[in-house]
């Protein structure tokens, strides 16, 4: 029985490959060819398909999707259909500079991708040497832009907000000792340092000599909540990812460390924010709060907008499930690169990257615009609270 | 102190899971001397195939269901030492008189086939799956540690299945068979054993033992991933080279040891060291013990 079912994975393997390249094609050489037939503009999209980041990295991919057939409808850039080459970067350093290496060589006029900042950080220097804009829909690691250089921007504004904010809605609480923990990736220690720093400056307390790092592969936080008691923590802020974060909540909840029986507050960061937290965390998940750019909690369950209504049924019709709270990000940031290159009447990538510089619109995610060094301007924060299930704005918002 | 008391409860739990990955791995070794390195993924293959079956009879997403994850278990048990008893059989049987470094490559290609087949199986794919039962937070305090009900069950239920297995192995004919083609596999043919079964047995109990923790882990943690194999596979051979590969004890003791000097590690030093130390204790042991704690003579062809 088993025995076909390896033929069956493998026929199905082949299958999936098969109609992945088939959508991808169809969806920006179809319509698009009957409006002109000039060359295709080939935007490279590197986002995790694979591991423990891929749900993120496919609904971010989707919405650019999307963003791009709705362009191509309407006569592509200047005439050339988008043409969406993805890579899978596995959230991963290595097989992410593969990924960039193989759209370079493949000639990609720009790369509009990147959800884990460590998967994205190593591909900053190749995509610079190609001088191509870099438009990155959701890494926002703070390091991301102070390597100077001038190709790259984020639609998703940098990391540093999110410890800022966790540190005001510490002292807010009255908190004084607190226990910080990243998965030791790029993004989660960067942020993690941020706040240590910001809840330092307020006055208050990291405990346990520091801010604690914990693999990415690791499951079984016992050892650590341990640690939490004897530290007497009465805030907790985790700065990796949303499945590590669903299963640091239950463990939290089962020691009455957090929840009915608990004393203290759990605070993600905005890698943390998704459905599969809550759903993975379950009741743990209440009263559990989190960090992340007003424009991005807009998304999925809180504070929609008309136009992000129509966005998710959209989305919603195309793929057969929701859209993430990144999936507008993506739609931005295609969005973003095709008004940069009508605004400047040109294609040509020196061209874009000076369109992109000093554009201004209105996206899905708010007021897009950028700084010298590539940062989404006018960034606010929002903090989250999980009540019934469900991300609800926390009132009152702390004040920074 | 009483961190460290802690700490040391919060390792034997944590060990639980290791002792019985790791018995697998020993039990293969110590009957072909072969390092299965697509043991971790027997574990990832039954940690989904029990999703499945949990999210087809489960009765909504609710907490405890002890019976259904029961016979799940047992079902789920089976299965496992099923698709392992496969692997040999169409895998390392055909492979028997190659030396023992291809075997170990053919693993190594195994593993590959199981964690990419889970990524491309309609369902399953490769993101985090969440599990339909989680363990419900009740449970008692011991020393200022709150450990749960699930906690201490799993613990029994993965002492009971290492006893079992002891037991099998020492005290009954199956297991003298087993011990007679660990010493001299021609000899043993000699005396009428007949080695292919014993080894196709040996393979489905190493499968069923985790498949037993996939279920554990499932239902505890409450989500899984094609990739979980890889690291409890790490940490599970680790643990069986601690305690001495080979030695069914040795596995127990070899997994109890390194939850307990991961969690020490973590609450002295940090969970960024947690690996470090454990590790440590790893190289320390193998330069003063080179067989391990319990092992007896190995250590040679690796």
């Amino acid at each position: 029985m088993i025995k076909t079912n390896f033929k069956a994975r493998v026929l199905t393997s082949g299958l999936l490959v098969a109609t992945m390249l088939t959508v991808v094609a169809g969806a920006a050489s179809g319509p698009a060819s009957a409006a002109k037939k000039l060359s295709p503009y080939l935007v490279g999209v590197p986002m995790p398909m694979t591991g423990a980041e891929a749900q993120a990295g496919t609904q971010i991919f989707n919405a650019e999707l999307m963003a791009a057939q709705q362009v191509n409808k309407h006569g592509g850039v200047l005439g050339h259909p988008i043409k969406l080459l993805e890579q899978d970067d596995a959230c991963d350093a290595g097989t992410a500079v593969n990924a960039a290496n193989k759209l370079v060589s493949e000639n990609v006029q720009a790369i509009v991708g990147g959800y884990c900042s460590g998967a994205t950080l190593p591909v900053e220097p190749i995509i610079a040497r190609a001088g191509i804009p870099y438009v990155m829909p959701a890494a926002n690691s703070p390091e991301l832009t102070t390597g100077g250089y001038k190709n790259v921007f984020l639609i998703d504004p940098s990391g540093s907000g999110d410890g800022a904010e966790a540190a005001a809605f510490f002292k807010q609480q009255g908190i004084k000792k607190v226990f910080i923990i990243d998965d030791q990736s790029s993004f989660g220690v960067a942020i993690a340092n941020a706040a240590a720093q910001d809840i330092t400056k307020d006055g208050g307390t990291v405990v346990a000599g520091g801010v604690q790092s914990i693999p990415a592969t690791s499951n079984d936080f016992s050892a650590v909540i341990s640690q939490i008691k004897s530290s007497g923590a009465t805030g907790i802020y985790w700065s990796g990812y949303f499945s590590q974060a669903a299963q640091f909540a239950t463990q939290l909840n089962a020691a009455n460390v957090i929840g009915p029986n608990g004393t203290a507050k759990f605070v993600v960061a905005d890698g943390s924010v998704d459905a599969t937290y809550i759903s993975g965390a379950g009741q743990a998940a209440n009263g559990t709060y989190a960090t992340i750019a007003a424009l991005a909690s807009g998304v999925g369950n809180v504070l929609n907008s008309r136009a992000d209504h129509l966005f998710n049924a959209a989305y919603h019709k195309q793929f057969k499930s929701a859209p993430g709270p990144y999936s507008t990000f993506g739609y931005d940031a295609i969005t973003a690169l095709v008004l940069a290159a009508r605004h400047v009447h040109s294609i040509k990538p020196a061209r874009v990257i000076a369109g992109l510089r000093t554009l201004h619109f209105n996206g899905l995610t708010g007021k897009v615009s950028f700084d010298k060094t590539g940062n989404r301007l006018g960034a606010v924060m929002d903090l989250l609270e999980v009540v019934n299930g469900q991300y609800t704005l926390a009132k009152p918002q702390p004040k920074l | 102190m009483s961190l460290l008391l802690n700490e040391i409860g919060n390792g034997i739990f944590l060990g639980a899971f290791f002792g019985l990955v790791a018995l697998g791995y020993s039990m293969v070794y110590g009957i072909l001397r072969l390092i299965n390195f697509a043991h971790g993924d027997f574990y990832m293959v039954a940690a989904f195939v029990s999703y499945t079956i949990l999210g087809a009879v489960a009765v909504g997403n609710s907490h405890g269901q002890w019976l259904t994850v029961l016979w799940v278990g047992v079902v789920v048990m089976v299965i496992t030492g099923g698709l392992a008893m496969l692997a040999n059989q169409l895998v390392y049987r055909p492979m028997r008189r190659a030396a023992i470094l291809s075997l170990m490559i053919a693993a190594i290609g195994l593993s590959q086939v199981l964690e990419n087949g889970v990524l491309v199986t309609p369902q399953w794919g490769a993101t985090y799956l969440v599990f339909p039962v989680t363990t419900p937070p009740s449970g008692f305090n011991l020393g200022s540690n709150h450990y749960t009900w699930a906690q201490l069950i799993i613990v029994l239920v993965s002492g009971l299945l290492a006893l079992g297995v002891y037991f099998l192995v020492g005290r009954t004919l199956l297991g003298k068979a087993m011990r007679a083609v660990s010493e001299d596999r021609i000899a043993a043919v000699l005396m009428g054993i007949n080695v292919d079964l014993v080894i196709a047995i040996v393979f489905f109990i190493g499968g069923a033992l985790a498949g037993a923790a996939a279920v554990m882990t499932g239902v505890y943690y409450g989500q899984i991933n094609y990739l979980m194999g890889f690291t409890v596979g790490l940490e599970a051979f680790t643990a069986a080279v601690l305690g001495g590969i080979g030695n069914i004890g040795g596995a127990v003791l070899g997994g109890l040891i390194l939850g307990i000097v991961q969690s020490i590690g973590t609450g002295i030093f940090g969970a960024e060291w947690a690996i470090v130390v454990a590790f440590g204790a790893l190289v320390l042991m193998l330069w003063f013990r080179p067989t391990g704690l319990l092992g007896e003579r190995v250590a040679r062809r690796m």
